[in-house]
């Protein structure tokens, strides 16, 4: 027995100190945690892309855009175009990978352009300059020479896309109020703009006041508010005829503050009927009107989340402006902006996971967003009066409306962050802005 | 009795009432001095007069007789007698040192910086009064002190202990009235002493004249200075140097190579495990040792008369620990052979890491802060953003990533797309950073040549 048990302690030695003998082996690599990454704009180079024949300027103006659209975001630097030691030529040439990288390029864009017979055709390359290789396929768009803007934003896109996991917002339009004139007798007209500002076209002209419009998730009709009839009421317009019909008339009413569902077979919008203001649905046809609340407070600016299966909207129930979400069939709602101030104008982001709203505090107006539960508010402006926000196709960005004291209201947007804040170039005053979904 | 003693006792008699009462009733009513007061008057209006009117340029003796002064007439007074005797010092505004310093002693020791700090240190160097005052006034308004006679007090404590400590004193003279005149100029004067700096003393003068008088006698004031400034240098040499810590770190050395060689000592003890020779080295002992006792003690029980039980069992505990034994240098080997093909290596190819010299907390940041400063996830969605990524990468003896080994070990809070866009942002981190090279210490080669990096912004870019 003794023996055995000397055999027994000695197995447990050995197993003992196989074990610690052996953990060792069997270690992990060295493990180092990061948690402090650096948030500044991506350098990316993009060199002037090559003429293949009838692009002309074309060419040069194609490779502005995309730069611009990617350098404005905030999230893209572009390396000036004298710095680059490769000199592309050729679409097919080579990349010479470490004369990028010698520049901190960590992106390269080379592309080429074709204009002939009325239309224009562009390719790129998406380079990962470290890599030593390209960041996905590459692509080629084309269209009308008309649409070149068109076709650059695209590939814009696609670079955004490919580099930040989004999609883009580039190839996308904006609504908007346009005014003009005196404040005491302001002339308001419906408007259209590329979301940069670009090709602005009117929609209506000055003969009444127009507000609030909101484009279709489809982006080919705009619901929007005018007082052609002497008194508030909701219209839909067709973009493409622009044609325009009224919707929910009923007498002794007004109705205003239209949106669209995710669908876009369904309105919510608020309807005054004596004296009280309440939010309605309504099949995008002119039937099914529904009441969705019930309160003799003044609930108005519904907004349906990206499911839609759900309304947020802004009350006075409580006794001040807040914002509310209930069911997209009406019924209770339950309160979730809870700060100081007034809450108003909410919007869904088209991601589901942000409300952007209007704050005013204490004598300023803020653009800020919450989660759905009402947490996390983070406010992105503060100005004089900054309210309307609309939301980029992404998600990622926010335009609104910004007038300063004395001023006339400009449209600016701000990253959902708060980085980036910006003026956008419009043709005079500008306010009530909505962004389209991305253009087919 | 006779009338001489009636007389003698009555005159007793009256020296001992008198005696009693005369103090009693004339004691009183003789404190009163009003002296007092006039010195104080004395002191404030006077030195002003005195200052206002008085140009003579003999400092050095008045100040001898100030110091003298201050000593012999310890308390109450000292303030109206310092008065006077800065005033006409105090003109020239670098007196107000030298009669701490007991001017002789300072004197000759500025002289050195005397050119120099003319605009700075003239202090001590009482000769030109009227117009360097004025240049001083301006340049410094530290110096500008009429009021610096409180100096001479602190002499008298420089006197008893020899202590240098009289500093403040000499900094509390300067700057009260500097406030009132210099006000304006303050910006011109410090061109000037940027000429003084070039010979880089100028600020050892200022601080050598309040040790000046500690010293007391000795001209070697610019001396004791200069010694002062380089204590300063040899000491932050001398925390350089602890810091270095590669003799701490070579310990720690010596201690993976033991575990590292380990492993072929394992091998042959597993290939000697049959004739029981024990391995040299620590990893090995273990292995080896009771594989050799099993076996003498199977053999032993072999021609025992133990019961066969027991002879089964040692059987089954030899034959695991062989087994045991022969499997760590099943592992070794591919760890060996991955060190020297300094492939990628596999998650279990760390082994060698594990076994070199460990990492020091300062290696650690610098590497992390090298990959941190090319970590950008402005690019990604707010999604990426919160994705946590392990990524694990294969670094070269010249401290450079081998491209192809950066791999994606794991991740974590996200969908699959934003762990790869989470990992691209880290990839590029690390190709960027690493395209230098990563600061690194090459004697732990064994160490870091497979790391994996963890990637964890926890929503900061948002």
């Amino acid at each position: 027995m003794s023996r055995l048990r000397y055999l027994l302690s000695a197995a447990l030695a050995a197993a003992t100190l196989g074990a610690v003998t052996g953990a060792p082996l069997q270690a992990e690599p060295l493990r180092i945690e990061l948690g402090t990454p650096v948030v500044e704009p991506m350098p990316f180079a993009l060199p002037r892309f090559v003429d293949e024949g009838g692009a002309g300027d074309m060419a040069a103006e194609i490779s502005g855009v995309i730069a611009a659209d990617l350098a404005g975001t905030g999230l893209f630097e572009q390396i000036p175009q004298n710095a680059y030691i490769q000199n592309i030529t050729s679409f097919d040439a080579a990349v010479s990978y470490p004369d990028w990288q010698a520049i901190n390029a960590q992106a390269l864009i080379t592309g080429a352009v074709q204009g002939g017979g009325g239309q224009v055709a562009v390719k790129f390359c998406l380079h990962d300059v470290f890599a030593n290789g390209t960041l996905g396929e590459c692509l080629q768009f084309a269209g009308d020479k008309g649409s070149w803007r068109r076709v650059a934003h695209k590939v814009a896109d696609a670079v955004y896309s490919r580099i930040t996991g989004e999609s883009g917002y580039f190839d996308s339009r904006v609504v908007f109020v346009s005014e003009a004139g005196p404040k005491n007798q302001r002339q308001k007209r419906l408007a259209v703009m590329d979301y940069d500002g670009a090709n602005t076209s009117y929609l209506t002209d000055s003969a009444s006041i127009v507000l609030a419009p909101r484009f279709s998730p489809s982006g080919d009709r705009i619901l929007f508010t005018s007082y052609s009839s002497g008194f508030p009421q909701i219209y839909v317009m067709d973009v493409g005829s622009l044609s325009v019909r009224g919707l929910g008339e009923q007498p002794g009413t007004m109705t205003f503050a239209p949106r669209f569902s995710p669908d876009g077979q369904t309105v919510v919008f608020s309807l005054e009927r004596g004296g009280n203001t309440d939010i309605y649905s309504l099949n995008i046809n002119g039937g099914g009107l529904q009441q969705l609340t019930n309160s003799p407070a003044i609930e108005t600016a519904p907004s349906f989340s990206p499911d839609g299966s759900q309304i947020v909207f802004e009350s006075d129930r409580s006794g001040n402006q807040q914002i509310y979400v209930m069911s997209a069939g009406g019924g209770e709602a339950r309160r979730v902006s809870g700060g100081a101030g007034r809450y108003g104008t909410p919007v869904w982001s088209p991601r589901g996971d942000y409300i952007a709203f209007t704050k005013q505090n204490a004598g300023r107006f803020h653009i800020g967003v919450m989660l759905v539960d009402g947490s996390e508010e983070k406010l992105l402006t503060a100005s004089y009066i900054d309210e309307g926000p609309t939301w980029a196709p992404n998600g990622r960005v926010i335009m609104f409306a910004r007038q300063e004291p004395g001023g006339d209201p400009m449209l600016y947007s701000v990253d959902v962050t708060g980085r980036n804040l910006k003026r956008i170039p419009t043709q005079g005053a500008a306010s009530d802005p909505a962004w389209s979904p991305l253009l087919p | 009795m006779d009338k001489g003693v009636i007389i003698s006792g009555i005159g007793h008699i009256c020296l001992i009432l008198w005696v009693l009462l005369g103090d009693f009733l004339f004691s009183p009513s003789e404190p009163p001095e009003p002296a007092v007061t006039e010195v104080s008057l004395l002191s404030s209006a006077e030195f002003d007069a005195m200052v206002a009117s008085s140009p003579e340029a003999t400092p050095a003796a008045e100040a001898g007789e100030a110091a003298a002064e201050p000593a012999a007439e310890p308390v109450e007074q000292p303030a109206a007698e310092p008065q006077p005797d800065p005033a006409p010092s105090v003109k020239p505004q670098p007196k107000p040192e030298p009669p701490p310093a007991k001017p002789e002693p300072p004197a000759p020791a500025e002289p050195e910086p005397a050119p120099e700090p003319e605009p700075v240190v003239e202090p001590e160097p009482t000769p030109a009064p009227p117009p360097k005052p004025a240049e001083l006034a301006e340049t410094l308004p530290v110096e500008p002190v009429p009021q610096p006679e409180p100096v001479p007090e602190p002499t008298a404590p420089v006197a008893e202990v020899a202590q240098p400590v009289p500093v403040p004193n000499t900094s509390k003279m300067p700057r009260p009235r500097p406030a009132t005149r210099v006000a304006p100029v303050p910006q011109e004067a410090p061109q000037e002493p940027v000429k003084v700096a070039e010979e880089a003393k100028p600020e050892v003068s200022d601080t050598p004249t309040p040790e000046t008088p500690v010293v007391e006698e000795k001209t070697e004031a610019a001396a004791p200075e200069e010694a002062t400034t380089e204590i300063v240098t040899e000491a932050t040499p001398q925390e350089d140097a602890p810091t270095l810590a590669p003799t701490s770190s070579r310990k720690p050395q010596s201690r993976p190579k033991r575990t590292a060689p380990a492993a072929e000592p394992a091998e042959e003890a597993v290939a000697e495990a049959s004739t029981a020779k024990t391995a040299e080295k620590p990893a090995a002992k273990p292995a080896a040792k009771p594989a050799a006792k099993a076996s003498d003690s199977a053999s032993d029980s072999a021609g025992a008369s133990d019961s066969a039980t027991d002879d089964a069992v040692a059987e089954a505990l030899a034959a695991e620990l062989a087994g045991a034994a022969s499997d760590a240098p099943a592992e070794s080997k591919p760890a060996a052979s991955k060190a020297a093909d300094s492939k990628p290596a596999a998650a279990k190819g760390g082994s060698i890491a594990a076994n070199g010299p460990p990492m020091s907390a300062g290696e650690k940041d610098a590497m992390r802060v090298a990959v941190e400063r090319c970590w950008n996830v402005s690019t990604l969605s707010t999604e990426a953003v919160r994705t946590k990524v392990v990524v694990g990468v294969t670094v070269g003896q010249d401290r450079k990533p081998v491209a192809t080994s950066i791999r994606m070990v794991e991740a974590s809070g996200g969908t699959d797309a934003s762990a790869r866009q989470a990992y691209e942002a880290a990839r590029r981190a690390i190709l960027r950073c690493g395209s230098a090279g990563f600061p690194l210490p090459a004697d732990k080669y064994d160490t870091w040549k497979e790391m994996e990096l963890v990637f964890d912004s926890k929503g900061v870019g948002l």
